[in-house]
């Protein structure tokens, strides 16, 4: 914060030294560049303080003085091992269904049912205006045990249901994200050179476009992962043992160990954006070398 | 006094200069062109007079008053960019009353100025359209309009032509300069085209790295080119060198033939530079070999070899004439007072 | 349709068979439920309960909510993009703030309660340092986390980012050429901004302030961490709602559910409606 403070004391000062003698500067440079630094502090202020309090607070359980005792509390607790693994295995699974749904279905529209688009898109943009709450309660309804899919009757078949909802939860991200990267490559040509080669559709898609938007693709997959690990309502709903539950139990039971494993969910939504846009840049990088 | 004039303009970015000690003085309704190769400063020095950017160091100044410090939008300048710069949420009447509407007239006074601008550039009937329902040609005569419908006191283009195909570059370059003669408007023209330069302006800027290398009328920049630079950048320019046989009476050797110019020369070595136009066909003289002939209509254009060295130059079509074939031997004169001569190295 | 296709849309057959196995038919249910007496038959009675004092007031206080928070984070959101594209800001800054942008936009849910509660929380870090260093109680002044503003404030975590991710692009679009053609014909910034950037870039505001509502609306999981039970916002009735059937009359659920995307609907549908009325001038 002061190292930001005292470069906008130093370009208020240049300003005013600018003002005076020597040319003019760029028309209205030095007032616009005040509010910019003026929206970014507040905002920093407003997004850091959060972060450094729920630190501060979960390093304040031992009496009088900063230990780990909270961390240490929540990583031994056996549920937390527990549900954080069944939501880690949640979110490769949903993105492994996630990439079969989204990436043949993506390729497919660009390459023969172009004018299909607007309707696979709006259709992925659905979940967004549709609140998870009100499609779950749909799944219970839908899938109990006395329906033509009894999903809910099972572990597994409850499991399954969870992951196709996250799945869908995610699309919207998964698919945008496909789709951009197949609109920077030429589709139709790559896949009519492939077929001349006798390539086969299965070879096609899984050793030649699948590669091709490998950074889009793993761009979905981080966001999906940051999405499914610590998704509540859900989970909660559908009564499985998922991370995003057991978090709001611990957080109406415990003081200190919430703020820990605040600290935790970050640090892994901070993990997957930064593998996100580090994959971004690396493609990006590749691209731009051919 | 000149209306406007750029005094010392220095620009840098960082430590590199880019423009360079520019001086120049446009009279009252001159149309001037900044001609030079890209990256040479032209649009910096532009921008510089619009107020976009602030010069290192110098002075601008219109009618005599001091506008260094102005702002852009306090310098009642109009300016047309290469990429059209429509807005494209206006139609294209708001786009050409938007500088009157910020200036407060009212739309009562508005609308008949708007009339008049859309038919100066023959557009009377697209004022509701919006910019993306015209073609470029059209989108940058809107540009034009609007640029000009606040009456500015001078008018800056900054390559408006780059962005159109060969044949609606020619006819608005056309209808840029007659809109600009019947406005009597002071215009700073930025091109790297030297053709279109040549065509429609009073005087032309060459620059060349930041630096005004020349600035004269067209004919004088084609006939009289200062720096070499200059001479190679516009027209065409064939380079030959010769060996001096007689400096009093300019007898010379190019490759195997002998020429006399009729006028003294250096003693030596001497490079010779020719405009295509300064030869002509003749009985004897440099001996060369045609091996490309274009027909140009009034103009037939052909490229030849005087031993090793490539030579181009043009010739009247005088209708019952020969032709030069290709392969065929030839025999060509220089007009000297069309030479520029060097002592080589 | 097949003629003209041929058996190309095969190709998209598993992808709409998810998407009408787990996002049609299960929102479909729920909204042919709502007209459904527990017989079978067609009735308007639980859409009507809708409109008792308890269920109208938590639908009220969700809008408000959400609309405060996406109007917000569409106006702080908006002017950090600003300062970001166009303000002056050194090129780096770019970077940084959009990878935390991304990381903030998703994280929600229950830690986001958790961290306003380390916080904003009766013994939270501000609160704490309010009160030692400024002799500031906020509580005393009358706030309190489990509040509208409290929520508003918390929600405005993930929605400002948001903002800021999908405005970014919006803004580098528009050309700088715009910028300098209004000025040099005398317009002011001010004027720039009414006069071309603000209605060039209206589309993409609406978008997004209709994306941030719906956003805001549907979350639970912050609300639930952050207060319980106690504010009784549409979600968090709904979600007590399919855990215990508190409403006593378990269609009730249905015509909360339908209200739900009753609202977010309507939001998308002004956004469509206003969108093509501004957008004439696009292609
Ligand atoms: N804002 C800027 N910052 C740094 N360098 C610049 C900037 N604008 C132009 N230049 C540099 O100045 C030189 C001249 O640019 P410009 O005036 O645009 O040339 P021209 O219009 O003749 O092509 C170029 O080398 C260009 O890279
Ligand atoms: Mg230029």
């Amino acid at each position: 914060m002061s190292f930001l403070l005292s470069t906008l004391r130093r370009r208020l000062s240049l300003k005013r030294l600018q003002r005076r003698g020597g040319p003019r500067p760029k028309s209205g440079n030095g007032f616009r560049r005040f509010w910019s630094w003026t929206a970014l502090i507040v905002g920093g202020l407003y997004f850091f303080l959060p972060l450094i309090g729920t630190l501060e607070f979960s390093l304040r359980m031992r009496r009088g003085e900063y230990s780990l005792d909270a961390y240490r509390s929540v990583l031994e607790d056996p549920r937390f091992q527990q549900t954080l693994g069944y939501s880690v295995i949640m979110a490769l699974a949903t993105i492994v269904v996630g990439i079969l749904i989204v990436v043949p279905t993506a390729y497919w529209v660009r390459l023969r049912l172009p004018r299909w688009r607007p309707v696979i898109e709006f259709i992925t943009l659905l979940p967004l205006v549709i609140p998870a709450i009100v499609v779950v309660f749909g799944y219970i309804r839908l899938f109990n045990t006395s329906s033509f899919l009894p999903m809910t009757g099972t572990t597994m078949g409850t499991n399954i249901l969870l992951m196709f909802g996250y799945v869908m939860l995610a699309l919207p991200y998964t698919y945008r994200a496909v789709d951009t990267g197949l609109s920077t490559i030429d589709v139709r040509s790559l896949t009519e050179a492939a077929q001349s080669l006798g390539a086969s559709w299965v070879t096609i898609i899984g050793r030649l476009i699948l590669p091709n938007v490998f950074g889009a693709v793993m761009s979905g997959a981080f966001l999906s992962f940051a999405i499914v690990i610590g998704e509540f309502t859900m989970a909660s709903l559908l009564n499985r043992p998922a991370f995003g539950p057991y978090m709001q139990i611990l957080g109406a039971n415990r003081a200190y160990e919430p703020a820990a494993l605040a600290v935790i969910a970050f640090a892994i939504t901070w993990a997957c954006m930064g593998l996100l846009s580090l994959v971004t840049r690396i493609t990006r990088v590749g691209r731009a070398g051919k | 006094m000149s209306f406007l004039e750029l005094q010392n303009l220095e620009k840098s970015f960082g430590d590199t200069r880019v423009v360079k000690d520019f001086n120049l003085n446009v009279a009252k309704g001159e149309f001037i062109s900044l001609l030079g190769p890209s990256g040479c400063g032209k649009t910096t020095v532009l921008r510089m007079v619009a107020g976009f950017e602030a010069p290192t160091s110098g002075r601008i100044s219109v009618d005599g008053k001091d506008i260094t410090r102005l702002r852009a939008n306090q310098r009642n300048v109009g300016m047309v960019f290469q990429s059209y710069a429509l807005f494209p949420n206006l139609t294209v009447a708001q786009n050409v009353g938007f500088g009157l509407k910020v200036a407060g007239v009212p739309k009562s006074e508005r609308n008949p100025r708007i009339a008049d601008m859309l038919a100066l550039i023959g557009l009377p009937d697209l004022g509701d359209r919006y910019p993306w329902q015209l073609s470029g040609g059209q989108q940058q005569r809107v540009a034009l309009a609007r640029a000009l419908a606040p009456k500015p006191q001078m008018l800056l283009l900054d390559e408006p032509l780059s962005a159109l195909d060969a044949k609606v570059r020619v006819s608005l370059r056309n209808q840029i300069r007659e809109i600009q003669q019947q406005l009597g408007i002071t215009t700073i023209f930025v091109t790297h085209d030297q053709e279109e330069a040549m065509a429609i302006s009073d005087r032309i800027v060459v620059m060349h790295q930041g630096v005004a290398d020349q600035i004269a009328a067209p004919q004088d920049i084609y006939n009289r080119p200062s720096t070499e630079f200059v001479a190679g950048f516009v027209g065409t320019l064939n380079r030959l060198t010769a060996d001096v046989l007689d400096p009093e009476t300019g007898h010379i050797r190019i490759g195997g033939s002998e020429i006399t110019l009729g006028q003294p020369l250096p003693a030596g070595r001497v490079t010779l530079s020719a405009r295509p136009e300064a030869f002509r066909l003749a009985a004897t003289g440099i001996a060369a070999q045609v091996t490309k002939v274009e027909f140009l209509g009034a103009l037939i254009s052909v490229a030849a070899q005087i031993d090793d060295t490539p030579v181009s130059f043009v010739l009247f079509n005088g209708g019952d004439d020969p032709v030069p074939e290709p392969g065929s031997r030839i025999h060509l004169q220089i007009a000297p007072s069309r030479l520029l001569i060097k002592q080589a190295a | 349709m097949s003629q003209k296709f041929g058996w190309n849309w095969l190709g998209v057959v598993p992808f709409l068979a998810f998407a009408l196995l787990f996002l049609m038919l299960p929102t479909m249910n729920i909204v042919i439920g709502a007209f459904r007496t527990p017989g079978g038959g067609f009735t308007l009675a639980n859409v009507q309960g809708l409109f008792s004092p308890r269920i109208m007031s938590s639908f009220i206080l969700s809008i408000q909510i959400s609309a405060a928070s996406a109007l917000l984070g569409c106006l702080i959101g908006f002017a950090i993009a600003a300062a970001m594209v166009h303000g002056g800001l050194p090129k780096w800054l770019r970077g940084p703030i959009t990878t935390f942008s991304g990381v903030a936009s998703n994280f929600a849910g229950v830690p986001l309660a958790f961290a306003f509660i380390a916080t904003l929380g009766r013994v939270g870090l501000v609160t704490m340092l309010l009160r030692d260093w400024f002799g500031i109680n906020i509580y005393a002044m009358g706030f309190n986390l489990l509040s509208f503003w409290g929520l508003t404030l918390t929600y405005l975590f993930f929605q400002i980012p948001l903002m800021v991710l999908i405005i970014t692009p919006a803004l580098d679009g528009l050309k700088k050429e715009w910028r300098e053609a209004a000025e040099v014909l005398g317009a002011s910034g001010w004027q720039y901004w009414r006069m071309v950037a603000l209605p060039v870039l209206f589309p993409s505001l609406l978008g997004t302030f209709a994306l941030l509502f719906a956003n805001s609306f549907g979350a639970i999981a912050t609300a639930y961490a952050l207060t319980g039970s106690t504010l009784s916002i549409v979600p968090i009735m709904l979600y007590a709602q399919i855990r215990g059937d508190v409403l006593q009359d378990p269609h009730l659920g249905y015509a909360m559910a339908f209200g739900m995307i009753v609202v977010t609907g309507a939001a998308n549908l002004v956004y469509i409606i206003l969108r093509t009325r501004a957008e004439r001038w696009m292609r």
